[in-house]
């Protein structure tokens, strides 16, 4: 198991020289998407490699020239990728979503890697974004507008059709591996196995860079290892991790968390549930189906940079802690993430009025203080124990 | 202090301001007077956020308040406090979008101010008059019936309202229009150019038929086609005025400068599309034109010419107009002023005005990719004589500070100077006076040092 983990591990740690690999074996095409709502299986299709692209650990140093410091940390570190060349192992990136921050971190990167370079080293940045309004018809219709144009840059760039056959395929091979994450997810919220946040995190995030191919072998073996193992510790205060949009939280927050005497059973991470939520339908047209995907995600797993008038995100987070038995929620906010900024007031509200204890923590791409989270983490997990107790 | 008090001591004392736009100001301050009775005369009124959706509200006979166009109002006036204590005390953290903070904090007040309203009847009058002046500006905003977010180019402006929606308990009917990024993927991509450009423009168009049919409904009443129509032959007429005007003031000295134009975003940005908004703009063109007559110029000793970018800052407008006189500087344009409400009128069919309307929404100055950035902002460089480009690093506004930096370095190459400063739309904490004087010298001498080095 621990050898699997640790081929897992390195892909979701440094998916760049994963993909650089890939493609060096393999002579094709790797596509690097934007966050967080560009289904992979089209770039699959088309026979390229779809790669999620993460934020990494470096200090941001030339990214400075081209965005803000008040800009959240995913966005400044893709911005420094891309201005210190991290991100010349892929042949196009390509962005959908509707966030203000985002857009002008590929703005910036657009720059970076397109018009300041001569025309044979220039990648391709490409734009087709998906209305972030999911109550009016026209915003359907216009993700199918933007699939399209989507399909018709992959055809260019890797040189065949994207057909409708290969497009079902793999819409089946991610539904499959999202099934499979599921199943860890639910085994973990029943308390039968014993699998660290470092490790739940590793699985998800390593299937943002790996062939899902190899990605759903690797967990068709791991799975059972991993049931085969003894459950936890059940005296640990239950939690569900809510939050962190776009990028994964560092590992070492949630070993932190675990430290203090909690065990996370649940969460909503985009580098986590939020992530595998949602299949694909596989009946009728794959684009489609892709096009109901987008609007199911939303209403599974609600997204604060969604604007939808008929799900409330503090509902689902509602009935998730119910589900699961967790006993508290801490949010982990990245520092500048305007949309949860925005609407952390109803998450508060909602999960008050259910008694929910909650903890809101701020994260940063440098300088996250380790220790003051530790003991605001240490008195929320007493304040749910007095809680328990009294 | 009287609201036109507070208004004056914004106003710049350093530079020859135009007189004209003190009758905007009045326009303005009548146009809100007015909507403050709104609930009381029985009127419907929609909140709106982003784009001039007012004639499209003018012509359906909703009156309707710019929730931005009221936060930037609050922080021009040093009113802001109440209303972004109330946000804060709400749950928003001061880095949330300040107009957001400020807006939705007037909506708490708002509702607060409504309920109590029911229990004056028990007030003494002094007390109804005490608890009157403690609410100020932020509580006299008429509670809405209808939400419309029409927000391009900044994805909070579209979640701003759907916590206004939220705040009034999601039993308000809400429509929301979506704007693409003009991004420019293919190579046909130019400034109002393009099968991307078109592709957008219909999208929007199609938006604002679904618009129209909500607000049909929404009002009880057929929507006046011919209204919309009227409206939008004033509002392009004023339109051509501003930018007619506007195209004198390249004239050296020059004879207004960007405070003006600032002066005269609300009458352009939301009033009415009738003949008094011709009248203003017409009487403002009228005034520059006596000004070259006469030799008059807007800042006395004129000695560097100045673009301004980003957002204003609100709560600054006379303190920044008249620190920029004190070094003889004309901000002569920006991208808020110049590239921004209605400022392609040339796209207006009087008599099938969506596609042109849809097409000004399509074109907020923080809607475009740094193509198109590097286009307009390059333009106005040349077509005032810049020597540089002052950005407003706009604090809790990533819509107006995308592309800031790649612009910076578009304009060093092209040997133009820059100088960025911390601000903010309307929180003052971000403002930092000192940093600000100190950067300004350095960019003035560093003009100096070139212009001494070319001579």
């Amino acid at each position: 198991m621990e050898s699997m983990f640790a081929k897992l591990e390195r892909c979701a740690e440094q998916p760049l020289e994963y993909a650089g690999q890939w493609k060096r074996e393999n002579g094709r095409k790797v596509v690097g998407l934007f966050p967080m709502n560009f289904p992979p299986e089209m770039v699959h299709a088309a026979g390229a490699l779809p790669v999620l692209i993460q934020e990494d650990r470096a200090q941001i140093t030339a990214g400075r020239t081209l965005l803000h410091e008040y800009y959240c940390g995913y966005t400044r570190s893709v911005v420094d990728q891309a201005a210190t060349n991290k991100l010349d192992v892929f042949d196009e990136l390509i962005a959908v979503d509707h966030c203000v921050a985002l857009l002008g971190a590929v703005d910036a990167i657009w720059f970076q890697l397109q018009d300041r370079r001569p025309l044979q080293d220039q990648k391709k940045v490409f734009l087709a974004q998906y209305p972030a309004s999911m109550d009016e018809a026209t915003t359907f219709e216009e993700v199918r507008v933007k699939n399209n144009k989507v399909k018709e840059q992959l055809e260019i760039l890797c040189g065949a059709p994207l057909t409708v056959e290969a497009l079902s395929n793999s819409i089946r091979l991610y539904n499959q591996n999202r099934q499979l994450l599921r199943k860890v997810y639910g085994l973990r919220k029943a308390g039968h196995i014993k699998i660290t946040p470092r490790q739940m995190q590793i699985l998800v995030k390593s299937s943002m860079a790996m062939p899902i191919e190899e990605h759903t072998e690797i967990l068709k073996t791991l799975v059972p290892l991993l049931e085969a193992q003894q459950p936890g510790n059940s005296d640990a205060i239950k939690l569900h991790l809510s939050g962190h949009m776009c990028h994964a939280p560092r590992p070492e927050i949630m070993e932190l968390i675990e430290d203090c005497g909690a065990v996370i059973v649940n969460d909503d991470l985009f580098t986590g549930f939020r992530y595998i939520s949602t299949d694909v339908p596989e009946e009728g047209d794959p684009f489609d189906a892709l096009i109901q995907w987008y609007a199911n995600r939303n209403e599974n797993v609600p997204c604060c940079t969604r604007a939808q008038k008929g799900v409330e995100w503090a509902d689902y987070l509602v009935d998730s802690v119910k589900d699961s038995g967790a006993q508290g929620v801490i949010t982990l906010m990245a520092k500048f993430c305007e949309p949860h900024m925005l609407y952390f007031p109803e998450l508060r509200k909602g999960l008050e009025r259910h008694k929910v204890p909650q903890l809101r923590l701020e994260t940063e791409h440098e300088g996250i203080p380790y220790e003051s989270i530790r003991t605001r983490v240490e008195s929320f997990i007493e304040m749910i124990r007095r809680g328990i107790q009294g | 202090m009287s609201t036109t008090d507070r208004l004056s001591t914004t106003r710049a004392t350093l530079s020859n301001r135009l007189e004209s736009t003190q009758k905007g100001g009045k326009m303005v301050k009548d146009y809100w007077d007015r909507l403050f009775s709104a609930n009381e005369r029985g009127a419907k009124v929609v909140w709106y956020n982003g784009s001039a959706v007012n004639p499209l509200f003018q012509a359906a006979g909703l009156e309707y308040c710019h929730s931005e166009a009221y936060a930037a109002r609050m922080a021009a006036l040093h009113e802001e406090g109440p209303a972004q204590r109330a946000g804060e005390e709400y749950g928003f953290i001061n880095e949330v979008c300040s107009y957001a903070r400020t807006a939705l904090g007037c909506a708490v007040l708002s509702q607060e101010s409504a309920r109590r309203k029911q229990t004056t009847s028990t007030m003494t009058e002094e007390e109804r008059k005490e608890l009157e002046a403690r609410d100020a500006l932020a509580s006299r905003l008429p509670l809405p019936d209808i939400f419309v977010n029409s927000y391009a180019g900044c994805s909070t402006g579209q979640q701003w309202d759907e916590i206004s929606y939220r705040l009034f308990d999601k039993k308000l009917p809400f429509f929301k229009v979506s704007y693409p990024l003009i991004w420019g993927n293919n190579d046909d991509a130019e400034y109002l150019k393009g099968e991307e450009w078109e592709e957008a423009s219909r999208f929007v168009v199609r938006q604002l038929h679904k618009l129209i049919e909500f607000l049909e409904v929404q009002s009880g009443r057929k929507f006046d086609w011919e209204g919309l129509r009227e409206a939008m032959y004033y509002i392009k007429r004023a339109g051509e005025l501003r930018l007619e005007a506007m195209e004198l003031c390249r004239a050296k000295p020059a004879p207004a400068v960007y405070w003006d134009w600032i002066a005269s975003i609300a009458p352009i940005n939301f009033l009415p599309g009738n003949q008094e908004l011709v009248d203003y703009f017409a009487a403002v063109k009228k005034e520059i034109e006596q000004r070259l007559a006469d030799g008059t110029p807007a800042i006395p000793n004129e000695k560097y010419r100045l673009i301004f970018d980003g957002f204003m800052n609100w709560n600054r407008v006379g303190w920044l107009a008249n620190k920029f006189a004190k070094y003889d500087v004309a901000v002569m344009a920006g991208r808020y002023t110049h590239s921004s409400f209605w400022n392609e009128p040339q796209l207006i069919d009087v008599d099938d005005p969506l596609m042109g309307i849809a097409q000004h929404y399509l074109l907020c100055p923080f809607n475009h990719h740094s193509k198109f950035l590097k286009y307009t902002i390059m333009k106005e460089c040349r077509d005032y004589d810049a020597d540089g480009i002052v950005f407003h690093a706009t604090r809790t506004c990533r819509s107006s500070t995308n592309g800031q930096l790649v612009m910076a370095q578009i304009a060093k190459e092209a040997g133009l100077q820059t100088m960025s400063f911390d601000g903010d739309t309307s929180d003052e904490a971000f403002f930092k006076d000192a940093m600000f004087e100190n950067r300004l010298e350095a960019m003035l001498e560093a003009i100096d040092a070139k212009r001494e080095r070319i001579f």
